[in-house]
């Protein structure tokens, strides 16, 4: 039996603001600087020393009294969450103590701050293997006893498995039902893993779910209306079939990977729509572009990807398009499927934006270097790389349903997140989600060298150092993790390294399958490993046996990334929890970030101190690099925020067609 | 050229599926505008139109409720695959239309959704209404109705019988006027003396009223809808209006521009009959009342109705005319587009003119009535501000706001916000802070010349006034006045009856008393002596009266030029003894007396002074050096001629006390300046001119400044 209550409350969610704009932002900005200063932190450290204050009176009590306390609690929490009198510190202390017996690791101070933080809905900061898994397990305890919908976002299937089983025992003991949902499973099974108090699951999961419920909701989507409904024609069947229960409160792990990077990405729901013109049209259009010379018929713009026709390259399209299918014909029309053409042509390059597989073009997301199965550019774009690669074209998938994740994790009461680096995109955590950024410091010490970035004058030198740094430190038995920023790189480095007769192991897209093994043999004595930025994410890697008295893990990065954050991911991997460990960074004055980022004059600059060997080309590349990345940073951000007014915008002019999504 | 909005979308699945359609009342009209055809929707509930090109309108007429969007496109694309619109070109005519509220759709639309627009569109009618406080509209009641009742008995009006008893009318009118216009010209003297502003407002009133009025009827008479009269504060001032716009939806145009004319063509009607009265009726309240109506007939219309620089009917007409709808916001943007694409360098910008040409009369009319909003508001502003204050304060406030604040804040939104200016914003931020520091450093740094000017008049240095020494009536005028005369030579005669006649009866009576006193000679010696003394004393006065009739004939006092202006008036009027009837004056040399105001003074004690030139009226081509200058030390209050004060069409303020207006209403400062001797200048005594000072080059924000400081302290006392 659903009551109406619970009925409402599985399509009801959060009614996020709109963005802001001009002064309104500006103040924003300022309250969410206030919101996030350091005057927090210290609160929430002193109070997690008082709740650790609080151990001993748990000590020595049995886990009879120790769970009938914490049953008290959680109808404390279940009353009233909002009760300014809530015995929050007793209650964690108590938790802690449960997770000590329960699960055999008791949280360290930094720990409990990460819980309370994340209480509080607010975004954590804490370096790789600091225990975010526990902290999260903590603040959901919190979050279940209050019987609302919970949800613990965390990066893959793998995590969603391991992580729910480890924590059920402490959940257990606190009186709370955890479940989780991953990709192989059946609604029935779904449903059950939403039903828990807890619930560990993956964005895609949760976004795809929530569209399915969304679009066999239809017209009913509002409660009352399906309310009525259901009182007029008893035997309407709507509430059984849905899967979730209501978004209330989420913990994000890897926020900044899912809230900023993919933010924009939409998931979609979606259907081949047979669309022969368009088929026919792209090939055609294909063949037209194909003798088109850049700089003679077209200019491109790298920063902003784009394709900029000259008068003789209209001329020339004019001339050949007459083939085209008669809904192209158009004047407008055939120029946008050039340009499309040449697009695919200039700016989609197989090994970073995508990778041929199985006679398929499939998406590489150029953060994690993740592939991106079923997912597809926009209808034409993806043909035309398509046929760029003299695939077979196949037909543009029809969307039923879309949100993206920007949108979705606006609809939560209250969420809270983890990552190992935010503090770069505060403001924008701030400004989009409302979440203020709390760096929590590490547990131990972190002592890990970061030497300067070595500069180059091009990509062959950089590439010969990084391969003579790459023997020199295997000399030493260290083992090298080797980040790369694209498919084609970590190739190009692997044929180097098997040129010189090393050993490794190359994890990127096309090896996906590989990875957790790879990862877990990474720290291992006189270990090579190549990887894309998708090594950063989700699971540690611990030293073998004898490398820390060598030194321990050495990061190496051949490039720098478009965003800090990323690069700081990379290091990250090196000295955890206190471990040795050594990272750097190599440049060179041919990298894609200073080409599409700075002005040529700055570049010029830079080539000319670099080749004349000055000792200032260091600083000036490292601002440099500062430079190209602040602006890279900003571009991105306000193609997201574009991307999140545009859809709000869209929300509000279609807002009578809008029954398929929020 | 900008790129067209690509052909797929991907938010197209949000409608694919919808089934919408113009809502039933919608109704759909064609026009023309420079030869294209246009379909103009218009919502009947509140008069608002919205326009599509035949490609946007070939797709929204076939929206039906029985049909999806997708099949619509689908048909579109097999009926015309040129001219159908993409996909998202279809998503933004779908959400545009929502936003004018013509569409019907199958599913319930979020109610949520439609309170916040409504809540919005209210802000946003709330807050332009505060900004153009200056017409503040308040809407009263529905005349529909009532004008439907009455449009029957006026429709004969309407028409060619109409039209000929206006043109007869206006017509004679006109002639009338005409005929009368130096009168006309002199009562605008004093239209707006505080005695007349009750009865200049009531004039107001009536012919706006009428105006209004010629506009609903015509209005009507096309099938047009009036639903709201109401009043306007123009300005403060409570004006009639009502709202004809839906014949904005009429397809004829001029039908159009006839609604836009008929208001104006009403009060030329009317201010013909009122100048019919005007002529016809001696000065009294009905005189004045019809003078009234025909000031703000002819110059309201002329400054504001008529004016398409403006936008008021004369805009309306223009644009329907040129065929060129929202001419305004269209030339705005056509500016915007200027400088988007010269000065930002935005390669996508788009102009709103489709030929050159027309992008050209865009920019020309955009830059015009720019100009000349500038020069009338700003004429209001400081018309009001002179005479009430604190309204003054309060509109100069809302014009600060309205036309000063927002348009920076405007912009300076745009530049911070605008996506169109993603790319080039940091080249929009360095050219618009270029164009301002270089304007506002260019005012503030770069010395202009400074200069300012006096009236002044001729006066010649060494001069000897010509007055009667005896009362009489000018008879004769001997030598013409601008001749040179040598000393003594005899200028004019005046004549006195009274005086020969006295002369003759005191002649008369010596001769009694001569015989009297030949009589008391041989009979009464004793009576001899005061005999005697009545002969001395009848002699004396013979004598006198004598000398007095020697002084009718005037005689030039030295050598030099004979100057009287007014000689020819004097001709036969009685002159009291003492009169000044001109004077005679030495032509090598002559100072131009200037009257500075107290403002200006300062800045020539302040020594900054580079000099000054003189040019004197009549000869104002002429620039004349002036030479040594000298500022007399004290202020005044009599003006050197009544030809520098008001009354005398100077610019001198004067005292309304004084008849001669002479005293001048402030003080001022005598500078006297010598004139070089000038072959072609000719320098006559009373001659008026001006001088101008020049001044120490000084910016000219410096400059504006000071204006603004003295502005402020003399109508304020600040």
């Amino acid at each position: 039996m659903i009551t109406p209550v619970q009925d409402y409350r599985r399509t009801d969610h959060n009614t996020p603001g709109k963005p802001l704009n001009g002064l309104d932002a500006l103040v924003n900005e300022w309250v969410g600087i206030y919101k996030r200063r350091q005057g927090i932190l210290r609160a929430v450290l002193r109070q997690a020393e008082q709740i650790d204050a609080l151990a001993p009176q748990w000590k020595n009590v049995s886990d009879h009294v120790l769970q009938e306390k914490l049953e008290s609690f959680r109808v404390a929490f279940r009353r009233d969450p909002e009760h300014p009198d809530l015995p929050l510190n007793e209650a964690l202390a108590a938790v802690r103590e449960a997770a000590d017996r329960q699960v055999g690791l008791r949280p360290f101070v930094v720990q409990l701050a990460g819980a309370l933080v994340l209480h509080r809905g607010w975004l954590a900061e804490m370096a790789t293997g600091e225990g975010k898994t526990l902290t999260a397990g903590l603040a959901a305890v919190l979050a279940g006893w209050t019987s609302r919908p919970c949800h613990i976002i965390t990066a893959n299937d793998y995590l969603v498995q391991r992580d729910a089983e480890w924590l059920r025992p402490l959940y257990r003991f606190c009186g709370l039902k955890v479940g989780h949902v991953a990709s192989a499973m059946n609604p029935t099974d779904r449903r059950a893993g939403y039903a828990a108090d807890i619930t560990y699951t993956t964005s895609k999961e949760i976004v795809a779910d929530f569209l399915r419920d969304r679009l066999f909701l239809g017209p009913w989507l509002h409660p009352t209306r399906r309310l009525i409904h259901t009182l007029r024609r008893p035997a309407f069947g709507l509430r059984t079939s849905l899967v979730l229960r209501g978004l209330h409160t989420a913990i994000v792990d890897e926020a900044d990977s899912l809230l900023i990077d993919e933010a924009v990405t939409p998931l979609i729901i979606s259907t081949p729509h047979k669309n022969d013109i368009l088929r026919e049209a792209v090939k055609i259009a294909q063949e037209i572009a194909r003798p088109l010379e850049s700089g003679v018929d077209y200019t491109t713009n790298l920063r902003h990807k784009e394709v900029e026709l000259t008068p003789t390259g209209r001329a020339k399209i004019l001339e050949q398009s007459e083939t085209l299918p008669r809904l192209f014909r158009s004047l407008g029309r055939r120029l946008e499927l050039a340009k499309q053409a040449l697009t695919a042509r200039e700016f989609f390059l197989k090994g970073r934006q995508y990778i041929v597989l199985d006679g398929k073009v499939v998406i590489v997301d150029e953060f994690t270097g993740r592939l991106m199965q079923q997912r597809s550019w926009r209808a034409g774009l993806h043909q035309a790389v398509e046929a760029k690669e003299g695939l077979e074209v196949t037909d543009p998938t029809e969307t039923m349903a879309r949100l993206s994740f920007q949108r979705f994790f606006r609809l939560f009461y209250k969420m809270a997140g983890m990552t190992g680096t935010a503090r770069e995109a505060a403001s924008e955590f701030w400004q989009v989600y409302k979440l203020p950024v709390i760096s929590i410091p590490t547990n131990k010490p972190c002592i890990r060298q970061e030497s300067a970035d070595r500069v180059f004058l091009t990509a062959e030198a950089k590439w010969q150092a990084i391969l003579e740094d790459i023997q020199k430190t295997h000399a030493s038995g260290r083992p090298i993790l080797v980040g790369t920023r694209s498919v084609a790189a970590s190739e190009q480095l692997a044929e180097r390294l098997a040129a010189a007769g090393l050993q490794y192991h190359l994890l990127n897209a096309t090896r996906h399958k590989e990875e957790a093994q790879i990862v877990a043999e990474a720290g291992v004595v006189g270990q090579i490993t190549i990887a894309t930025n998708m090594a950063g994410r989700g699971t540690d890697i611990r030293l073998g046996q004898g490398v820390a008295e060598h030194g321990g893990l050495h990061v190496i990065a051949t490039e720098r990334h478009e965003s800090k954050r990323i690069d700081r991911q990379l290091f990250g991997r090196a000295a955890r929890q206190g471990d040795p460990g050594s990272a750097l960074a190599y440049i060179s004055a041919d990298d894609e970030l200073l080409h599409r980022f700075l002005p040529k004059a700055i570049l010029d600059r830079l080539r000319d101190t670099i080749r004349a060997g000055l000792p200032a080309a260091h600083k000036l590349a490292s601002a440099a690099v500062a430079m190209a990345q602040k602006r890279a940073e900003k571009q991105a951000f306000h193609q997201r925020r574009a991307v999140l007014r545009m859809d709000t915008w869209l929300e509000e002019a279609l807002s009578f067609a809008s029954s398929r999504e929020t | 050229m900008a790129d067209p909005l690509p052909t797929f979308s991907e938010s197209w699945y949000r409608l694919a599926d919808q089934r919408i359609s113009l809502r039933p009342g919608v109704k759909i009209g064609r026009q023309f505008f420079r030869g294209e055809l246009w379909h103009v929707l218009e919502d009947p509930f509140n008069n608002q139109f919205f326009r599509l090109q035949p490609a946007a309108y070939a797709f929204v007429g076939r929206l039906k409720p029985d049909r999806t969007v997708q099949q619509v496109w689908q048909e579109c694309l097999d009926k015309d695959p040129n001219q159908a619109p993409g996909q998202e070109e279809v998503l933004r005519l779908i959400s545009q239309l929502y936003y004018a509220n013509l569409l019907q759709y199958e599913s319930p639309a979020d109610a949520a959704q439609l309170f916040e627009r409504q809540k919005r569109r209210r802000d946003r009618e709330t807050r332009s209404r505060w900004l153009n406080i200056m017409f503040l509209r308040i809407p009263l009641f529905d005349p529909d109705e009532w004008i439907n009742k009455v449009l029957p008995f006026t429709r004969f009006l309407m028409g060619w019988f109409g039209a000929l008893i206006w043109l007869g009318v206006v017509g004679w009118g006109a002639k009338v006027a005409i005929d009368n216009f130096q009168s006309l010209r002199e009562q605008s003297q004093s239209i707006l003396a505080p005695d007349n502003i009750i009865l200049l407002y009531l004039g107001l009133v009536l012919v706006k009223t009428c105006h209004e009025f010629g506009h609903a009827f015509m209005c009507k008479k096309y099938g047009g809808e009036v639903h709201v009269i109401g009043v306007m504060m123009l300005i403060f001032t409570p004006t009639p209006y009502m709202d004809a716009t839906s014949s904005w939806g009429f397809r004829n145009r001029w039908h159009r521009v006839l609604v836009g004319a008929a208001g104006m063509i009403v009060e030329l009607f009317f201010a013909a009959i009122a100048v019919f009265i005007w002529a016809n009726t001696g000065p009294g309240t009905l005189h004045n009342l019809c003078y009234n109506m025909i000031f703000v007939a002819s110059v309201s219309t002329m400054l504001f109705n008529g004016n398409p620089l403006l936008r008021y009917d004369g805009y309306y007409i223009l644009s329907d005319l040129l065929g060129i709808p929202n001419l305004y916001q269209r030339a705005t943007q056509q500016l915007k587009f200027w400088m988007d694409r010269y000065l930002f360098s935005i390669k996508k910008a788009e102009s709103p003119a489709r030929t050159l040409r027309e992008g050209f009369w865009l920019s020309v009319y955009g830059v015009l009535s720019w100009i000349y909003r500038l020069i009338v508001f700003g004429g209001i502003l400081l018309f009001v501000a002179d005479r009430f204050l604190l309204i003054g304060i309060i509109m100069a406030v809302a014009c600060l706001v309205s036309w000063v604040v927002v348009p920076v804040g405007k912009f300076v939104h745009y530049l911070a916000t605008s996506p169109e200016l993603e790319r080039n914003r940091p080249q929009a931020v360095a050219v618009s802070l270029a164009v301002v520091g270089g304007i506002f450093s260019f005012l503030w740094l770069v010395p202009m010349p400074s200069h300012f000017r006096a009236p002044g008049i001729v006066e010649a240095r060494e001069k000897a006034e010509v007055l009667s020494e005896a009362s009489g009536i000018v008879d004769q005028v001997f030598a013409a006045p601008g001749t040179w005369v040598t000393n003594r030579q005899p200028l004019l005669r005046l004549r006195n009856e009274e005086l020969q006649i006295n002369l003759r009866a005191a002649a008369a009576r010596l001769e009694e008393v001569q015989s009297s006193w030949r009589r008391a000679l041989q009979t009464n010696v004793a009576n001899l002596k005061p005999l005697e003394k009545r002969l001395d004393s009848t002699r004396q006065q013979i004598r006198r009266l004598e000398m007095e009739n020697d002084a009718l004939l005037l005689i030039a006092p030295q050598d030099g030029y004979w100057a009287a202006p007014e000689i020819k008036d004097f001709v036969g009027r009685w002159m009291h003894r003492g009169s000044n009837l001109g004077l005679v004056a030495q032509t090598q040399a002559y100072y131009f007396t200037a009257t500075v105001a107290q403002d200006d003074v300062n800045l020539l004690f302040a020594s900054q002074l580079r000099g000054a030139t003189i040019r004197l009226r009549g000869q104002a081509g002429l620039e004349l050096p002036a030479g040594e200058l000298k500022i007399i030390p004290a202020a005044q209050n009599t003006l050197p001629s009544p030809a520098l004060g008001w009354r005398s069409g100077g610019e001198v303020p004067t005292k309304m006390t004084d008849p001669e207006g002479r005293q001048a209403a402030e003080p001022f400062f005598e500078v006297k300046a010598l004139l070089p001797s000038h072959a072609e200048a000719a320098f006559r005594h009373g001659r008026s001119g001006k001088i101008r000072f020049n001044l120490d080059p000084e910016p000219l924000l410096k400059q504006w400044l000071r204006r603004l400081r003295q502005l402020l302290q003399k109508r304020y006392q600040l």
